[in-house]
């Protein structure tokens, strides 16, 4: 009961705060819906729900760059644009596009790209060039996938047109050396290439993956500043303790019949609540409002389970360091930064250097993003996360034990 | 008031090299006020800590009602009152919240804490911002309500560290009447201060501490005696003539004088008669003072002539 009542003077004393409230709700929730939001079109462009919109510009004087506008536009995930504003893409009104941020990259076919593919027959060397009007900005890897779909397709049409060409020309010479009834009109025979496509790439998942559909970006963000968020609660449990001691009030509650024990786990248990209710709120909001996905609840439980024991004992260590409101504040600024961006909060993991993936799975911040993205994403249940929650705990446990042994309760 | 419900013996509490409190001995009547008076550092809270089992005792040993304030600390605590020095409550919180939250920590619930709570509110005269929040409270009020906090279980013993610190003479003159008023009820109460006339008014008994130990400890009216009527300090230019000490020192309001650091240090009987006596042996001999002060019989001229120091240096 004693550890119930002080949980419950800490919650109302949070929730009366309403700069702490809004530090650890409001700001994780504007990460996620700004970052979610304006990374949208990385995570969904690409596929039929929200094509990536391709600028063209086609001036080419034969009709191989046209064959291969087409066959760009019949992909999947690709939306050609020829035209702006109900007129025909000009070069400078592609250039403007790239210049004024509309697009990130705009393709050019010359005037001499038919031309150009046709020398080959007698040039082995002879190239045509396509120009990838993109901005320097832009990441490469946005670009690299673009590339490779208009190279992919002009090859395609090139190799095409330049096989047809090649066999017209010796059928022409073996016709030229039969009898004059045994040749056939060229005319009358059609050497065609169906236009099927005969190659599909499919995407699949690993086995034991359980997925049917890909992350959003929604689905990327929502564990990352969650996880980022959850651990706010660092500096604001940090500060409570301190304040206790130095205002006086731990000393009043060490002077009842309160066994340190139930003094140490009243004051964790609301900020572990807190912790809850944030995941919720984070989770909940993009569920409801943007439509996230919530897969494997019970698997998402548990890792927020983990996760808020990992953040709550930090909260006890920082404490133990921090003889100052600054400091405590200082140093959980560090903390929290430090492994939430290492932890694969802010940047993905997949995208950071060897050693970096390897660290991240000395933070806790690591761990809580794999177990939340492995439900969320890859589908898995309570089976699959139960490493990430053993790892989180494990975390949980040293940060209490260590906070724990050098937690004075002297004032 | 005979029976013994505090007993410190030998009371030793080291912080590595400093020894705040050097082996003290008291007892604490139940029923009294007992007050221990001294400057800043002189180890008051330190041993209210000890006896409130804050801090165990490097060496020595006390009892609160017989039980052991180490051994038997739990029980120690449930009979206690702790009313510290820092305005030990939640101001984001209301005064009722405060006084709620605390009750719950010692076992009071349901109608029990609400009447607890109620009379603990009244006794300190804050029943009408019961549900303000406790940082809109004047410095006094907060005071108050830091006192009503610590009385919630009824203790039988209550520990006042320095209760008036910061606070405005009418708040303050509202604690000692609770602390009067509470007292006639029975309860006993220690009480840290460092304003004598606080333990003058207030206690029936009075530990003079300093640098760690107690120096004198008595009724307020005997520390007093010991400065008779007064004292009085006389600055001297060149020295004293044998003669003129031998004439004040026959003066019939004069009980001692000694010299003490280049002045004259002259006990009296009353200190008002004894110096119009001793300015006129001054005027006989054509001799100048250079500097005169008079220690009214209070306890602070009791702590100034057993220290040499002032209580608020």
């Amino acid at each position: 009961m004693q550890i119930l009542s002080i949980t419950w003077k800490d919650l109302k004393i949070l929730f009366k705060d309403i700069g702490g409230m809004a530090t650890l709700f409001l700001m994780p929730m504007m990460f996620i819906i700004v970052m979610s939001t304006a990374l949208q079109g990385m995570f969904d462009s690409g596929d039929t729900g929200q094509p990536w919109r391709l600028p063209v510009v086609n001036l080419d004087s034969g009709d191989l760059a046209a064959e291969v506008i087409a066959q760009l536009d019949n992909m999947d995930g690709i939306e050609v644009e020829t035209a702006w504003e109900g007129q025909t893409l000009t070069r400078e009104r592609a250039e403007a596009l790239v210049t004024d941020g509309e697009r990130a990259v705009a393709v050019v076919f010359p005037a001499d790209f038919s031309d150009r593919v046709e020398e080959r027959l007698d040039d082995a060397e002879a190239r045509a060039t396509i120009e990838l009007i993109t901005d320097p900005a832009v990441s490469t890897q946005f670009i690299a996938p673009i590339r490779g779909m208009v190279l992919g397709a002009a090859e395609r049409v090139a190799e095409r047109w330049l096989a047809s060409a090649r066999l017209e020309a010796s059928l022409a010479e073996v016709l030229a050396h039969l009898p004059r009834s045994a040749q056939i009109p060229l005319d009358q025979m059609t050497i065609e290439a169906e236009e099927t496509n005969v190659v599909h790439v499919e995407q699949v998942a690993p086995p034991g993956m359980g997925i049917e559909v890909f992350p959003d970006s929604y689905q990327q963000n929502v564990p990352g500043y969650t996880v980022f968020g959850v651990f706010f609660i660092v500096a604001t449990m940090a500060e409570s303790i301190l304040r206790e001691k130095t205002e006086g009030t731990f000393r009043r509650l060490l002077a009842a019949p309160l066994p340190r024990p139930a003094l140490l786990a009243g004051k964790l248990l609301p900020y572990y609540l807190v912790n809850l209710l944030q995941v919720a709120v984070m989770f909940g909001v993009a569920h409801f409002l943007f439509g996230m996905a919530l897969r494997q609840p019970a698997a998402l439980l548990v890792v927020s389970l983990a996760l808020a024991a990992a953040a709550t004992g930090l909260g006890v260590l920082v404490a133990t360091f921090g003889k100052t409101q600054t400091q405590i504040s200082g140093l959980s600024v560090l903390l929290t930064l430090t492994m939430s961006a290492v932890g694969g909060c802010l940047v993905p993991t997949f995208v950071m250097p060897d050693f970096m993936q390897t660290l991240a799975r000395f933070t806790p911040h690591g761990w809580a993003m794999q177990g939340f993205q492995d439900a969320l994403v890859r589908g898995y249940g309570l089976a699959g996360v139960w490493p990430e929650a053993a790892a989180l705990l494990g975390f949980a446990a040293l940060f209490f034990a260590i906070g724990v042994w050098r937690f004075r309760f002297d004032t | 008031m005979t029976e013994n419900i505090v007993e410190a013996r030998g009371l030793v509490k080291r912080y590595g090299e400093l020894v705040a409190v050097k082996g003290i001995d008291f007892n604490i009547r139940q029923g009294e006020i007992f007050g221990f008076l001294g400057p800043n550092g002189a180890g008051k809270t330190t041993t209210i800590s000890m006896l409130s089992c804050l801090l165990e005792p490097t060496s020595g040993s006390a009892t609160i009602d017989g039980l052991d304030v180490v051994r038997d600390a739990a029980q120690v605590k449930r009979i206690i009152g702790l009313v510290p020095q820092e305005i030990a409550l939640y101001p984001t919180l209301s005064g009722r919240d405060n006084l709620n939250f605390f009750g719950r920590i010692y076992g009071l619930r349901g109608r029990r804490l609400r009447e607890r709570v109620d009379a603990a509110l009244e006794i300190v005269g804050l029943s009408e911002r019961a549900k303000d929040a406790v940082q809109t409270y004047s410095g006094g009020m907060k005071r108050r309500l830091n006192l009503a906090a610590g009385l919630l279980h009824e203790p039988k013993v209550l520990f006042l560290d320095e209760p008036t610190v910061g606070v405005d003479p009418q708040s303050r003159n509202h604690i000692f009447e609770n602390v009067e008023r509470l007292n006639r009820e029975g309860l006993t109460i220690l009480y840290t201060t460092h304003y004598m006339e606080e333990a003058e008014r207030l206690c029936h008994r009075v530990a003079i501490m300093d640098e760690g130990r107690i120096i004198a400890l008595d009724t307020p009216q005997n520390l007093i005696k010991v400065l008779g009527g007064g004292v009085i300090h006389v600055g001297v230019q060149d020295g004293l003539s044998e003669e003129m000490l031998s004439k004040i020192r026959q003066l019939s309001t004069v009980k001692d004088v000694a010299p003490l650091d280049g002045k004259l240090k002259v006990e009296t009987v009353d200190a008002q008669r004894a110096l119009v006596d001793i300015i006129a042996i001054f005027n006989q001999a054509d001799a100048a003072i250079t500097s005169l002060e008079i220690l009214e019989p209070n306890l602070e001229s009791v702590f100034l002539h057993l220290t040499g120091k002032r209580l608020r240096d």
